[in-house]
């Protein structure tokens, strides 16, 4: 997995080389747009990392310049948390996800990791939660040493819970992914299904954990049995 | 204890332009009232010196030898009819009295001197038992019997028909005097009320000048030449306070920027740390001052930079937003979070951003509050408001004031945090014109509501 960084401060690119490079990808780093946009021209990356404020322009023209090129490469922006709000409107042109400064490293590679794990990401197979794997394409589950394979329903919300592990899942987002397959969706459908999920899991001593936000949705926390 | 002083110049102009109009009403009626009177008067002491001249033409020398007053029948008949307001006596040069109507007006000049060529006159306090007063003239005139003295005079009471008939007419005037001060003053008050609306009108705008609109100036057109040198300075001086804005605005994103990243690299560089349990404590001091950081620049960016609440924002957006960001992190503090609220939108007025870091602030709380495994709840009204309810030991009512100050940190309470959540939930919620309130939960606890204008 190769990463590149575009960041003016030195000490952060260190940083984050080293907490990157602990996690197994391989990172470039540039700090200036013109340098940035000179090896994105020849080398593949799997993923960027974008700081907005860079010394000769503006993060976010590099990003539009990148889509315009037709580079659809996975884009994590580090901003400072004034110009999310002055921003938000711009982000969405082209970014894939943002971090606001300062943030925690674990954050950073857990980002990364979601947005290879995306359908058009580098790490799209196969997604791993504590002692828990599930293969998007198989659709089956490994939880230790067990082998199980799920219902369509529960795999697919399985699946989005995974992706967006540690983060809140609205109930309304895992509602549209399961209009695909239920036309006739019921009012308890997914508070139904999670149930079973959750049996499974802790039935088969997952190291993960499903829990319900009242009001909102679900999420699914590492760590504990 | 001094009067007060009068600060509107509209009521200092009325109050001296009344002055001036009842001091001027006054003189107007005096002079007249005086004039009025003293042409009576004239007009009386002619009356009395033709009479003289008439009593003159009608003396002559009899058969005898003696001078004698030959009065035609319709004058004598006059002067019969009103025997006690009409009086006269005439002597003849040597002093011999001619004639007197009546006899003793006749004795009583016998004692006075003798007349001149020019009038002299005089004011008889009653006669001969009779109350009322004269007043009347003697005169030196000559006649065919030669030289008279006369004398005559006519009964005040007489003469105050005439009076009478003046004062009804002085006062038919000295009423309209005032009415017409009165119009005077009506339409001169218009007139500076007229004169003086666009300076109302400039400071109803001026009025409306705060740290969200310091690109507003004030209009010069149709003001008052004097005032215009005034709006011209105020114009400069809002000038440069947005000039002071700009630079104060600068400083805080600046200062963001300067402390976030070298606390994104301390951070950083303690994940990367091995951990240990000084590496632990150190975290979370770094996470203490985080907030810290994050905290005073919203406290400086609420001073700086006026929000923009003009958005429509949904509640239930933002509440369940909050909840889906923070629901992890109060997991890992053993606390839930959880959302409830009206199934369709909470349409408010407000800043999404603003209102997020409010409902934020009260989580951090109430978490911070809650004892473990307990549910925070955040819930919102369909009426535009939101509530942060918490299981915790509830706000002791004497405090409910000052939990809203800055740096305020009530006994008992986490050693974390600085004491600036509330106080930015408090000006948010200033700057939303909403409100924040603070009430006991249902089950023991406290409840922060926010209160909203809704969205027209």
């Amino acid at each position: 997995m190769r990463i590149l960084i575009v960041e003016d401060e030195s000490r952060i690119i260190e940083i984050l080389r080293s907490a990157l490079g602990r996690a197994g990808f391989a990172v470039d780093a540039v700090r200036h747009c013109a340098d940035a946009r000179a090896v994105l021209e020849v080398t593949p990356y799997d993923a960027v990392i974008l700081d907005l404020g860079l010394p000769d322009g503006d993060g976010l023209t590099l990003l539009k310049d990148m889509r315009a090129r037709g580079n659809a490469v996975p884009v994590l922006v580090l901003t400072a948390r004034d110009a999310v709000e002055h921003r938000v409107a711009g982000l969405d042109t082209g970014a894939d996800d943002y971090l606001i400064k300062p943030f925690a490293m674990s954050e950073v590679i857990a980002r990364i990791k979601a947005l290879l794990r995306r359908p058009e990401g580098a790490l799209g197979a196969l997604l791993r939660s504590g002692n828990i794997a599930f293969d998007t394409i198989g659709r089956d589950l490994r939880i230790g040493e067990t082998v199980l394979v799920l219902p369509r329903r529960e795999s697919a919300i399985l699946e989005h819970l995974m992706r967006r592990a540690g983060r809140v899942v609205p109930k309304t987002v895992l509602e549209e992914k399961l209009y695909g397959i239920d036309d006739e969706l019921e009012s308890n459908a997914i508070p139904v299904h999670v149930h079973h999920l959750r049996r499974k899991l802790m039935g088969r001593g997952a190291t993960v954990e499903i829990h319900t936000v009242r009001g909102v949705g679900y999420l699914l926390v590492e760590g504990k049995a | 204890m001094t009067a007060p002083r009068l600060r509107s110049l509209q009521l200092r102009l009325a109050v001296r332009l009344a002055a001036l109009f009842i001091a001027g009403a006054a003189i107007i009626a005096g002079v007249l009232v005086w004039r009025a009177y003293d042409t009576a008067d004239t007009l009386a002491d002619r009356e009395l010196s033709l009479r003289a001249a008439d009593l003159a033409k009608y003396v002559a020398t009899g058969p005898n030898g003696t001078a004698r007053l030959a009065l035609p029948a319709a004058l004598r008949e006059a002067y019969g009819a009103t025997p006690d307001a009409d009086i006269f006596a005439i002597r003849a040069g040597d002093g011999r009295l001619i004639a007197a109507m009546p006899d003793t007006f006749g004795s009583l000049v016998a004692r006075w001197p003798t007349t001149t060529e020019d009038a002299s006159y005089f004011h008889l306090p009653g006669l001969a038992g009779k109350t009322q007063d004269y007043y009347g003239l003697g005169i030196s005139l000559d006649s065919a019997a030669g030289p008279l003295s006369i004398w005559v005079a006519r009964a005040m009471g007489a003469t105050a028909l005439v009076h009478s008939m003046l004062e009804e007419f002085v006062l038919d005037i000295a009423w309209v005097i005032p009415l017409f001060m009165l119009l005077a003053l009506a339409i001169a008050i218009l007139a500076i009320r007229s004169t003086l609306r666009p300076i109302r009108e400039v400071s109803e705008i001026a009025a409306s000048i705060g740290p969200s609109t310091t690109s507003v100036r004030l209009p010069q057109a149709n003001l008052p030449s004097e005032i215009v040198p005034l709006v011209t300075a105020v114009n400069r001086a809002l000038g440069r306070l947005e000039q002071g804005f700009a630079v104060q605005r600068q400083f805080t994103a600046n200062a963001a920027h300067e402390l976030r990243t070298p606390l994104a690299i301390i951070t950083g560089a303690l994940e990367n740390m091995e951990p240990n349990l000084e590496v632990e404590k150190l975290k979370t001091d770094v996470d203490r001052m985080n907030r810290l950081v994050e905290q005073l620049l919203s406290v400086a960016r609420l001073d700086a930079i006026a929000l923009d609440v003009s958005g429509t924002v949904d509640l239930n957006d933002v509440a369940r937003d909050v909840v889906a960001t923070f629901a992890p992190w109060a997991l890992a503090q053993g606390r839930v979070l959880a959302f409830t609220g009206p199934d369709g939108p909470v349409p408010v007025m407000g800043n999404a951003y603003a209102i997020a870091d409010a409902v934020r602030n009260l989580v951090e709380n109430a978490v911070a509050h809650a004892p473990p495994r307990c549910e925070v709840t955040v819930a919102t009204d369909a009426g535009g408001a939101v509530s942060v309810i918490d299981p915790g030991p509830g706000v002791p009512r004497e405090d409910r004031e000052r939990i809203f100050e800055r740096f305020w940190r009530g006994k008992g309470a986490p050693s974390h945090g600085a004491g600036l959540g509330l106080a930015i939930v408090a000006e948010i919620m200033k700057a939303h014109g909403g409100a924040v309130r603070v009430e006991d939960g249902p089950n023991g606890g406290s409840v922060f509501t926010l209160v909203f204008r809704p969205a027209c």
